[in-house]
Parts: C-alpha cells; structure tokens; sequence
C-alpha cells in the first residue's frame, strides 16, 4: 500500500473509481450496444435514476450524518397511496395534500426522535417504522394494492408534461441535488451534518445541537420520499404499493454508497450521489438493452456495491479508533 | 529462593513516548506485591508486559529463571500468569460456570457437566457464587470472585490485580484481602496494583513504587509507612525543568466570581461539591481517577446533568443556569477542552481548518451567514500560528498529526468560540514535553487576558505550576482548597487518598 501511495493513488478514492467505471461502461456501451447513444436512450437513462437519485439524495443526508433510513420507500409510496385514495373518496386536494404532508414530517420526526432521544439503532428505528407505514396505510387507509391517479388532476398533467423531450422529474432530480449542494456545502446546519456524523460527542461538545439537526435530517429524507412519490405516480398514472417490498431500498443505499458516501458517517457530498446515480443508471440500462435477466443484474449490481467498499477500504484504511465505534 | 518472575531493565515506548523505562521487578513464590504509583506511572504498562498483554520494547523478563517473553495473553496464561483486569473480561450473558470455562470447553460441552465441576472448584476455593448465576446479575465483588475463580482454575501461579478494590464496598473488600490470603497460602504469588495506600500496607509482603516510569524503590512492606510512600510516589527529578516553584508574588489575583456552584450531586459520582471559580486566574483540580473531578465538571459545561431532585445550584454572573445540553453553555462561554481527545474531542476525517471551524460555526459566532473555503482557510492560518500547530499541509486529516498537535486542534476548536470560562480536563495527557511547555503557555496566556480558567490533572507538578489555587477533589466532591505556595504535593497527595 505503502508503494501505491507514494505514487501518489491515495487520491484515487471510491468516488473517482466508481466515474472511472461510469465513464468506461458509457464508451464501451456507446460503442457496442445499438441504439445505446440516441437521445431517447439518453433521456431514458436519466429518467430512470431521477427519482431514484432523489431518494438518493434524502438517504446521503441521513447517511453523512452516521444514519441510515429504511423507511423511504414505505413513506415514498404509502403517502402518496393515502394521497391519491383520499382525492378519489372526494377529499379536497389542499386539505388531502396537508394531511400527507403532515404525516410525512410526522413520521421523520418519529424516526428522528427515536434515534435521537431514545438512542434506538437507526436501523432497527427506520426498519419497524417502514413496516408500521406500510401496514397501517394499507389496512386502514387504501382499499387495494395500487391506487390510480384521478382523471385531470395536477399529478396527471405533470406526467404529461415534456420540457424539450425531457420529463420533469430530471428537472426536479438536478434542483433538488443543486438545493442539496448548497445546503450540505454552504449552510450552517449543513455543515453540522458532517460533524455530527464524523464525531456526534464531539459535535456536541462544541455546542452543536446535534438531537434536533438528526430528527432534522429524517424528515428531509421523508420529504424526498414523498417527492420521488410523486414524480412515481405521475410517471406511472398510478402508485403500486407492492414497490415497497421490491429491492427499490436496496438501490437507494446502492447509489449512495457505491458514490463513496461512507457508512461511518461525515464522508461525501452531492457529487459522490451524481456519480453513483450515473454509474447504476449505465449500467442498468446497458444490462437491459443487453437483455440480461433481473436476476443476474442483481447480481452484477451487488458485486460492483462490493468490489468497490472493499477497494475503497484497501486504499483509505480507517482507523482504528473509529472501527471500534462501528458503522451506523 | 529463586523468583517466579524477574524483570531486567525493561522498557516500554508507546509511539515514542517512554511508559516505563528499565525497570527491574522480581516476585518470589506466593508473596503478596503491591505496585504503587500516580496515575500514569507505569503500573498497568509493566503488568501488562508480565501478562503478554503488550510487548516490552526492550529488557529481558525470566520466567522461573528461564529468559521468556510472553506474545499474546494466552501465552501468559499457558505459562500459569493470569491479569484480573479492572474491567472484567467476563461474558455477562454466559453462567458463572460457562465462564469459568470459557476457552476450555472440551469439543462435546455438557452444561450440567461443568456446572457440576464449577460447582466443585468454586466450594474447593469456598467461594459463595452459584455457578448456574448469569454473570450480569452479579454484583461487583463476585464478579471479580469469578474472575479469580477463572485464573485459579487455569492453575495460574502468578494474579495480577489492577485496582482490585476500587469498585468493592468496604464488606467485599473484606472477603476479598481474605481470598487473597488464602491464595498465598496455596503458594500463589500475587501482584496487586492500588491507590489506596493502607490497603497496600496492610495486606503486601513488598511494595515496589514507580513515578515516570521509572523504578524508585523496591522493599518490605515493614520498611515503609505511609509518609514515605507518599514521599517516593511524589519525589521528581526528571521534570524539574519545566516545573519550578513559585512564590506568592507570581500568583495571580482573583478578579471577579464569574461561576459559583453550589452542592452539587450526579449519581454516586458527585456528592454535594460545591466552589467557585474566578476571572483571571487558573483553579487548579486534582484527584485520582474516579475522584468525580471530571464528572463536576462535565455537569458544569452542560455535557452530564446533575441529579434532577437535590442536584445543588450553579451559579454563573449571579445567574442561576441549568443546562441540559453543552449548546447554552457554549452561548454562555463556557467550554469544556476534553481529557478524550480521539472519542470526544477531534473530528479526525477532517482538516484542521474544519475542526477549528467547526467550534466558531458552533458559537453561533461566525460574522458569514455562509460558509465559504477562504473563511476555513483563514481561520486555520490565523490559529496555526497563534497555537503553533505543526502541520504538513493544510488538508491534512488532524488524525495524521502527533498528540501535542491534535491537542492544540482541540483547545483551539473551543478558543475560537470567545470564552469567558475555559476547562481544561488533562490538558498534557498523551502529549510530548515540548508540546507541554507549549499548551502550558497557551493556558497561562488565557488567565493573563482575564478569562477564568480550570486545570484539571492528575499530574502533580502541573497542577502546583499552573495553578492559582488548587481544589482537591476526592470521592465525588472538593475536599480541600490550597494555595501552591503553601500546598506541596505531599499535602495534595495527602488530601486526595483517604
């Protein structure tokens, strides 16, 4: 390690490997794949990591600060599910829209105060919370799996809506990063989230409030969940329940990971989102057009997610110290 | 008699700062050895060596007179040296007898089997635990009685005990001197590490006593009084050269009460302390680990509580104030420079520049609403220089900096908030001496510009060098106020131990 570093490769961290390999498949699969380099293909890809990118963005604020959500796909679809079967039952649309918004920060604040106040493991807190979602929302409050989208309706028409062929959620997906930039890079509460999850006691040693900023950041990943749900329906015409139970969660923490946002909290940034959103959107689109089964891509996806922690730990070992204190 | 143990010149570095430096120690067949010192004397350091815990860096140990060097604990204990360690190595959802066990269980484990055995072994050595006990549901005393069980069990010839007695009610410790009598009747040697001096006496065939790291005298217990302990524990020559007397002229005036605290009470760690601490001079505390120094003030700057009910007053410019979190007490400019640096203290992904941020983005005293890399790059310029923090580049990570260094990060990460009370708890632990003279001056500056300070240590002479006054704390609360010109660390050490 010793020799490589002296080459000066300890500046070729995860981020970089993960757009070297993004930029490899791009050229590789423009060069041998028909069809990959036209524009509808492009707007494609882009659309298909958008709303994933969003969620993307929601769970790296939660992860930089040593966190992690398991409740975002829950959130993302039942809110909308309650939304959409309360427009159908003749809701008005403001008073159904501030009752999911409601629950939505209702429910960030619960998983936030539960790691925050009562010191529960963020991953078990997200966990029971994601089920409690999804199963009071389905019992209680919608009548079947999927829910469509009423005729007429602004979620309807922002589905149609094209800006030069492209779909709004790319739109929403690049400001809502550039928001996330310059909240992470600029602001002060932005800035805590990295001292919060580089060192909490520390942080809060300081005089960082660092409880209130962790409940903070749950309710900003349930509101992006909330936002990727909708984008959902309005793309679909319709919300599936059943998403919650598909691998959506774990490409979420895909794709801020495989970025180079580390685990152990107070690492990365935007970009390393943008570079793993880019990496598995290539690479989905690339399997697809390729025509290999799902099974495999799950496979191949995970062995990238692999490949490069365990490259990643090679190149930037971590101290010791820090090992102890564990991941999330 | 030839000795069971004899340590040649040993020695022992860690990242070059010497723990313990060419010590000789023999034990002879079933004597009780007291190892007596201040804290970071290199008691732990050199039972540590003789248990294959750490390796000594270099020096030669015997082992029934056979030059030996023990690599992991295992060996140690194969070779009949077991460490009974201060915090217990038992599993606590394992049975008293699953852990006597533990590591020998042959390939098929009956549990009634060993139960039964465990049973057996424990009534042989009568000793009052039931085997089949889950080890959590213990108190203190058998819990250690376990562990001893354990090394007996391994027909471990050699015990080291590292502050045996600390957590034991004066009734445990009764049973346990009496264990250890009956374990040198069996002809087991014993070393025994202790603050308490009496129990030291009391119960020891010989006394060895370190200071620095260093050997100062090995004897009979019968040759030693309490006096003289003291005298041996404290007596320093190595450091006299940054720690000169003072006379009353250099001592500086109290100037206003800025903190006053009043009876106040956390758990059993702190119990109805009460002081006061004023502008332009430094409090000077002492106390031996686990004298609630710490815990006082950790409840001063907001980051432990004090009892709800009955937990006393503390009072700041004639304020009553409360705090729950450190957030108001940083508003208030109070700030608390941690013993911990690595687990409390330091962001160590992050630069020095961004560690120092940090502390002013904190304050809430930042002039930019936002945050912009050249007020970053500024900050760590301007107090690199002011703190002479060596550093490589500017992005260094602080984690690749030395110890002196990372210290100054983390006074500097609270000087940039503007405090009006600075705590600082072991400003010097894990700190080379050039770096000591450094933060020394640091804090000396702070009283001289009129902020309060608080030095807690358990160094003796940095205590009596800095200080303008000297509280001692023992057992939870402050027992004794001195003034250096008068206090020696005689009398210090004298009102710190029972």
């Amino acid at each position: 390690m010793a020799i490589l570093r002296s080459f000066g490769w300890k500046s070729l961290n995860q981020e970089r490997i993960v757009l070297a390999i993004a930029i490899g498949l791009f050229v590789m699969a423009a060069l041998a794949l028909p069809g990959f380099l036209t524009t509808g293909n492009l707007v494609a890809i882009l659309r298909s990591v958008s709303v994933l990118g969003i969620l993307a963005l929601g769970m790296a604020v939660v992860v930089i600060g040593r966190g992690i959500d398991l409740s975002m796909v829950a959130v993302m679809a039942m809110s909308v599910a309650w939304y959409l079967q309360m427009l159908g039952n003749g809701v008005a649309d403001g008073t159904a829209f501030a009752l999911v918004l409601a629950a939505v920060i209702g429910v960030g604040l619960v998983n936030g105060f539960l790691v925050a106040y009562a010191e529960v493991p963020a991953i078990f807190v997200t966990l029971a919370s994601g089920s409690f979602v999804f199963g009071f929302v389905r019992s209680q409050l919608i009548s079947q799996d999927a829910v469509p989208v009423p005729r007429g309706h602004w979620v309807e028409t922002l589905g149609r809506l094209r800006l030069a062929s492209v779909p709004p959620e790319v739109f929403l997906f690049a400001g809502l990063a550039f928001l996330a930039f310059l909240f992470l890079r600029f602001s002060r509460w932005g800035r805590f989230v990295y001292y919060a999850g580089d060192n909490p006691q520390a942080a809060r040693n300081i005089g960082i409030p660092v409880r209130p900023m962790l409940m903070l950041r749950y309710v900003i990943s349930a509101l992006a969940a909330l936002v990727a749900g909708l984008l959902t329906a309005a793309s679909l015409q319709t919300i599936n329940t059943r998403m919650v139970n598909s691998t959506l969660l774990y490409d979420i923490v895909l794709v801020a990971v495989i970025g180079g946002i580390g685990l152990s909290g107070g690492k990365g940034g935007v970009r390393n989102v943008l570079y793993g959103a880019a990496l598995i959107g290539i690479l989905l689109n690339a399997m697809t057009i390729i025509d290999i089964p799902l099974l495999y891509q799950n496979l191949i996806k995970s062995t990238i997610l692999l490949a490069a922690i365990i490259f990643d730990g090679v190149i930037n070992p971590r101290d010791e110290q820090t090992a102890q204190q564990g991941d999330i | 008699m030839q000795p069971i143990l004899k340590l040649e010149a040993i020695s022992k570095a860690y990242r070059g700062v010497p723990a313990v430096s060419g010590v000789d120690f023999t034990l002879m067949p079933g004597e009780i050895h007291a190892l007596l010192g201040e804290n970071g004397a290199g008691k732990s350091t050199l039972t540590k060596i003789m248990a294959g815990v750490v390796q000594a860096s270099s020096g030669r140990m015997f082992h029934h007179g056979v030059e030996t060097s023990f690599a992991t604990p295992n060996a140690a204990l194969a070779a009949g040296i077991a460490m009974v360690f201060q915090e217990t190595s038992l599993v606590p959802s394992m049975t008293v007898a699953q852990n006597l066990y533990l590591g020998s269980e042959s390939f098929l484990n009956r549990l009634r089997g060993i139960t039964i055995s465990a049973q057996q072994f424990l009534q042989s050595l009568n000793f009052g635990v039931d085997p089949t006990a889950m080890v959590e549901t213990l108190g203190a005393a058998k819990r250690q009685m376990v562990e001893i069980a354990r090394a007996v069990h391994h027909n471990a010839e050699v015990i080291i005990f590292d502050e045996p007695t600390a957590t034991l009610t004066p009734e445990e410790k009764r049973h346990f001197f009496a264990l250890l009598r009956r374990l040198k009747a069996r002809g087991v040697s014993i070393i025994f590490i202790s603050h308490a001096l009496e129990e030291a006496l009391a119960i020891s065939d010989r006394i060895t006593i370190l200071r620095d790291g260093e050997l100062v005298i090995t004897g009979e217990t019968s040759s030693f009084s309490r006096e003289s302990i003291i005298a041996a524990m404290v007596g320093r020559s190595l450091s006299a050269s940054i720690y000169k007397a003072r006379d009353d002229a250099a001592l500086r005036k109290p100037g206003r009460k800025v903190l006053s605290v009043q009876d106040i009470s956390m758990g059993a760690m702190v119990r109805n302390t009460s002081f006061s601490v004023f502008e332009g001079q430094i409090t000077g505390v002492f106390g031996l680990i686990g004298s609630g120094r710490t815990e006082t003030f950790k409840i001063v700057a907001g980051i432990a509580k004090r009892d709800f009910l009955r937990g006393g007053t503390i009072t700041l410019d004639d304020r009553p104030v409360r705090y729950v979190t450190p957030y108001p007490a940083v508003r208030d400019g109070i700030i608390y420079v941690t013993e911990d640096r690595k687990s409390e203290g330091i962001f160590e992904t992050m630069s020095v520049g961004e560690n120092l941020f940090g502390g002013l983005l904190a304050s809430g005293k930042a002039k930019a609403r936002v945050v912009r890399l050249a007020d970053i790059k500024a900050l760590a310029a301007d107090w690199t220089a002011r703190l002479n923090i060596r550093v490589l580049n500017a992005d260094a990570r602080v984690v690749e900096l030395s110890g002196g260094n990372q210290q100054k990060v983390v006074i500097g990460k609270g000087l940039v908030q503007a405090p009006r009370v600075v705590i600082f708890d072991e400003p010097t632990r894990g700190v080379d001496v050039a770096a000591i003279a450094e933060i020394h001056q640091i804090i000396n500056g702070l009283a001289d510009a009129g902020l309060a300070v608080v030095v807690i240590s358990s160094y003796l002479p940095e205590v009596l060098n800095l200080s303008d006054r000297i509280l001692v704390c023992r057992q939870g609360r402050i027992v004794e106020e001195l003034s250096p010109t008068e206090a020696t660390e005689e009398k210090i050490m004298y009102a710190a131990v029972h």
